[in-house]
């Protein structure tokens, strides 16, 4: 802590303090004394895959110690994304007890890595974000020694363009994003489904994605443009633009809940993620019946598939057990549990379309919800983008959501 | 929940009406009013609704009671619904209590919550009062500048909104005072900040209306100045104390913007963070059982007060409240 | 009072003493944190972590994210939402004066028998958290809840209101229904303190009673009113979570909404701390202007 004056910060300390603020404006801040340690930070892409790079300082945990037992296995997820069934059955088995601190984006999740005072086992980050967090030594490297389900994984996902070789994360589920929407409320879904979004008959029932990059994302792919990781910052401002127009047109609003609210009815339609209309059918309120779930995703247009992983922060007090954990998940029962509970596909290869539909997972009517590789192979990935790109993404979803 | 501020808190509310003393504003000359503002268009002079007034002005008071209540008894109600619903009766349960899987019995990170609000709230208690206590009688005896200057930065609090000071709060445990771990230990921190000056003007208020002569006296038959604080002014100031200290609890069990913002992980969350949490994700009735047991708990805390004060002059201790 | 005493006083050290710890603290957990929103504010962030950097050193900070804040609050896409905010808390304002004077009027001065009771129901909100608070009326306000009810029963409304979308008439009604508590009861202080001999005098003079209330009263408790009008919007300038909670939608954006999403999303914390210091600013300008012209209220009736 720098010293303070004694005396409080009165009037003539502001004085002095403004006056600062004018020499300050006059010298301009110094770049030199802003470090750029991101410029090493590589851009993975699917055709220009990554190997995060190790740190020596950052060892991964030795093979074959025991797991640590007592206190707490701590979790750092999306809410309701891990079924509590699951951690209870895994916590009892190795005498701790499984907590899940949530978070609803990625960089609160990060916040909460970087705060001190608090250490986290597993976190769940996505693939945009773990060259960064790597690279900011925030994750250790997995000692796959741990992990002999590693081998059910999707084979795709084995070695993933985002993390070579897999040494920070292991996948945990696929998803897609499409429309959720009531089928009995909803009485002709169009080619484009996108439009149902940007149809006043939904208004105040109509909602979407509280993240930049979906819901831009969405005003692109809604006019056929696939640029969804541009960095060109006419484009992204476009975006929010057209995206601003469901603000008076629908009353548009934002939240990541739509297994719920479509489930109940508060939206009719909504942006959404395929495991939440998955998810939705449990969510049905009595009496009504899972077919009025819909979800709809571009056929064979591309659209955007995306994955979640499960990694080791380099704080865990617990790093051995939370292998242990991570490979529990890859476990295909573990991972059929899981699923039944959070609605999202593990990558799992034993966890066919077939078998979802035959095990009833789900209906008919949601078959569009399944992720297969194929699907995985052609959709759109919202990747990492240099901090000024992202900056502009971030501005221009602020800007939508100023509202006009 | 941010009180309101002090009527003139530099001055302090010399002239008591309660004691009698007349305070000097008594007699402005009535007569001038109507000079200075522009003539009222009263059409008759008849005296029409010297009665009726009060009773439009009772329907409306009556009204806004109902408006302020209703909506929270309604929820209260809710709590005990036998369906998931919280729109539609479907029966009296106590399964969201207990029984439910859901219920708050059932459900450990409900009680987390709970548990955390009441233990942030009674710490924050016994660190803002004593902490508030000492400043009032400070800045009430010590003149000088450095005095006047604590005085105007001990008000600023009371007149920033939660999420100015939240943000602050996060930004400087986050960046400055890496020592403090975000959780319980940075929320009773911030809790103190916003509620001291509480109790910082009630006890002056008070202060201020007990004058210095009974110290002085106390001091003119030969006690020390701790003596004389200790044995004469303390017993004056007990409603007030008490009066500040049920302020902070309450504050601070109903702090949502400043616990967030300095709450990691979930086992600093409190019951406000849980409610705007689980509102917004997946509402079910416990909720409403959760926030139907903390409203007991404050309504405990309140009675236990009362109780307790009923020896020391409960009535006065409320109306130390009243000027806030 | 004797001015013996007074010297007495100066001389102990045992006030400053008193007085020190608690200064301390709020110089401590207070200014300081203040400083460290300028710090941030004019700091930048680390792209890596998207976590600030702040900038201790007043000689190299760096005014340009402080500088677009206040560009976008001009003319850009913080306008509206400065526009709206100004436009929520005002119209809230003037429903707690329309709705909190009366009460508070009565109460203070007709209650009569009954006043220990209402006082009592007029303070229990004080006692139940705001989340709660909203959360009752999120309960009553669903398509199927028992406004609704009550509204199509009244054959009032043809269909169910949907005032939980993005309705900006549910944010200001929740609003003044969440801070009018903390309106009434100052100002019920005031009104209470207003010597009855006044209002005799003023009858005896001939006054009817609403010229009373006009040319007396009403003038009396123009300080309280001020204070009350203070302690409700300051904090009302600060919510995020009240539009949150009953709307959720951009047509509802308030300021604090989008300090919150800068400062806890967003790659730029430096563009939500600055906003804080513009947000600060504008309030410490009320502030000073609430000074100013309660000072002279209180002048003008001594």
């Amino acid at each position: 802590m720098p010293s303070h004056p004694r005396e409080p910060l009165d009037r003539r300390r502001f004085l002095v303090a403004s006056g600062l603020l004018g020499l300050a404006a006059a010298c301009g801040a110094d770049p030199s004394r802003r470090p750029s340690a991101t410029a090493s930070v590589p851009l993975s892409r699917p055709d220009r895959p990554v190997q995060l790079p190790l740190h020596t300082d950052v060892p991964a945990v030795a093979s074959k110690r025991p797991p640590e037992a007592g206190g707490k296995l701590k979790l750092l997820n999306y809410p309701e994304y891990i079924s509590p069934d699951v951690c209870k059955k895994f916590g009892e088995e190795h005498g701790v007890e499984v907590e899940v601190t949530t978070f609803t984006t990625m960089d609160e999740m990060v916040a909460k890595l970087r705060t001190g005072g608090e250490s986290f086992d597993v976190c769940f980050p996505t693939p945009d974000i773990i060259a960064k967090i790597s690279a900011g030594k925030l994750l250790q490297p997995l000692n796959h020694n741990y992990l002999p389900n590693f081998a059910n994984v999707w084979l795709q996902l084995r070695d993933p363009f985002y993390d070579n070789g897999s040494r920070y994360t292991v996948p945990y589920n696929a998803y897609t994003t499409g429309v959720g929407y009531r089928a009995d409320r909803v009485t002709t879904v169009p080619s484009n489904g996108y439009e149902l979004l940007w149809d006043p008959a939904y208004k105040g029932k109509s909602y979407i994605l509280d993240d930049a990059r979906e819901g831009l994302a969405l005003a692109m792919l809604r006019r056929n443009l696939t640029s969804v990781n541009t960095e060109d910052a006419a484009r992204i401002r476009q975006a929010g633009v057209w995206l601003s127009e469901l603000i008076d047109l629908t009353h548009v609003k934002i939240g990541i809940n739509a297994y719920q609210l479509v489930a109940e009815g508060q939206a009719t339609v909504h942006q959404c993620w395929s495991g939440d209309m998955v998810n939705a059918q449990s969510y049905l309120p009595k009496g009504v019946k899972a077919d009025v779930l819909g979800y709809w995703y571009p056929d064979g247009a591309p659209g955007v598939v995306g994955t979640d992983s499960l990694a080791i922060p380099r704080t865990a007090t617990k790093p051995v057990l939370a292998h242990m954990f991570l490979d529990h998940l890859l476990d295909p029962a573990v991972a059929q549990e899981n699923f039944s509970y959070t609605g999202y596909q593990p990558a799992i290869a034993s966890i066919t379309p077939e078998k979802m539909v035959a095990d009833g997972f789900v209906t008919e009517a949601l078959k569009s919800t399944i992720v297969t590789p194929e699907i995985y192979e052609r959709g759109l990935q919202l990747l990492q983008l240099s901090p000024p790109a992202e900056a502009l993404w971030n501005d221009a979803w602020a800007f939508f959501k100023a509202g006009r | 929940m941010i009180l309101p501020l002090p009527e003139n808190p530099s001055t302090g509310d010399r002239g008591d009406h309660r004691t009698g003393r007349s305070r000097p504003r008594e007699n402005p000359p009535a007569r001038s009013r109507p000079a200075e503002n522009p003539p009222a268009r009263s059409r008759s002079p008849r005296r029409r609704s010297a009665r009726r007034r009060p009773i439009v002005l009772a329907t409306l008071t009556w009204l806004y009671v109902a408006w302020s209540l209703l909506p929270v008894l309604i929820a209260i109600q809710f709590s005990f619904n036998a369906g998931k619903s919280r729109s539609s009766w479907q029966g009296f349960s106590l399964r969201w209590y207990a029984g439910d899987p859901n219920s708050v019995a059932a459900d450990p990170s409900l009680r987390l919550a709970l548990a955390n609000s009441l233990i942030l709230a009674v710490l924050t208690t016994l660190v803002a009062t004593p902490l508030g206590v000492a400043l009032a009688l400070g800045l009430a005896r010590w003149r000088g500048r450095t005095s006047r200057t604590a005085n105007g930065l001990m008000l600023l609090p009371l007149a920033t909104p939660e999420i100015v000071m939240g943000s602050a709060l996060y930004l400087v445990f986050t960046n400055l005072y890496l020592f403090v771990p975000l959780g319980r230990p940075a929320q009773v921190l911030g809790h103190v900040t916003l509620s001291v000056s509480y109790v910082v003007v009630i006890v002056r208020s008070r202060l201020a209306s007990i004058g210095e002569e009974y110290e002085s006296a106390a001091r003119d038959l030969g006690a020390g100045r701790v003596a004389a604080l200790r044995l004469v002014v303390f017993p004056l100031l007990t409603p007030a104390i008490f009066a500040g200290a049920m302020i902070v609890f309450a504050s601070s069990m109903d702090d949502f913007v400043i616990s967030s913002f300095l709450s990691p992980d979930a086992s600093s969350v409190t019951v406000p963070i849980k409610l705007y949490s689980a509102v917004r994700n997946a509402p079910s009735p416990a909720l409403n059982a959760l926030a139907t047991l903390l409203l007991a708990g404050s309504a405990l805390a309140l009675a236990l007060a009362w109780l307790v004060l009923r020896r020391r002059g409960a009535s006065d201790a409320l109306k130390q409240m009243a000027p806030m | 009072m004797s001015r013996a005493p007074a010297r007495r006083r100066r001389a102990s050290p045992l006030w400053p003493a008193l007085a020190a710890p608690g200064t301390l603290w709020i110089l401590a957990l207070f200014a300081v944190p203040f400083y460290a929103v300028a710090a941030v504010a004019f700091g930048y962030t680390d792209p890596v972590f998207n976590a600030p950097v702040p900038e201790w050193d007043p000689r190299y900070w760096d005014l340009t994210a402080f500088g677009e804040i206040l560009q976008r609050s001009l003319s850009g896409d913080l306008r509206p939402v400065f526009l709206r905010t100004l436009l929520y808390v005002g119209v809230s304002l003037a429903l707690c004066v329309l709705v909190g004077y009366p009460v508070a009027y009565y109460l203070a001065r007709h209650a009569g028998r009954r006043r220990g009771l209402l006082l009592a129901l007029v303070l229990a909100p004080w006692w139940i958290n705001y989340i709660t608070r909203m959360l009752a009326w999120l309960n009553l306000l669903q398509d199927d809840g028992y406004v609704n009810d009550l509204l199509l029963a009244s054959h009032l409304v043809a269909e169910p209101v949907r005032w939980l979308s993005g309705n900006p008439y549910t944010v200001v009604l929740a609003l003044a229904y969440g801070y009018i508590p903390f309106f009434i009861v100052p100002l019920f202080s005031t009104l209470g303190r207003v010597d009855e001999r006044l209002l005799e005098a003023a009858r005896d003079l001939g006054c009817s009673g609403r010229r009373a209330f006009w040319h007396v009263t009403l003038p009396l408790s123009r300080h309280g009113l001020m204070t009350a009008s203070a302690v409700t919007a300051l904090p009302m300038f600060g919510d995020y979570y009240t539009n949150t909670l009953v709307s959720g939608s951009p047509t509802t954006t308030m300021v604090a909404n989008q300090i919150e999403f800068y400062l806890l999303g967003g790659s730029r914390k430096e563009l939500g701390a600055s906003l804080v210091l513009l947000l600060s600013a504008l309030l410490m300008a009320l502030m000073a202007y609430y000074l100013i012209a309660s000072g002279r209220a209180e002048r003008e009736l001594t």
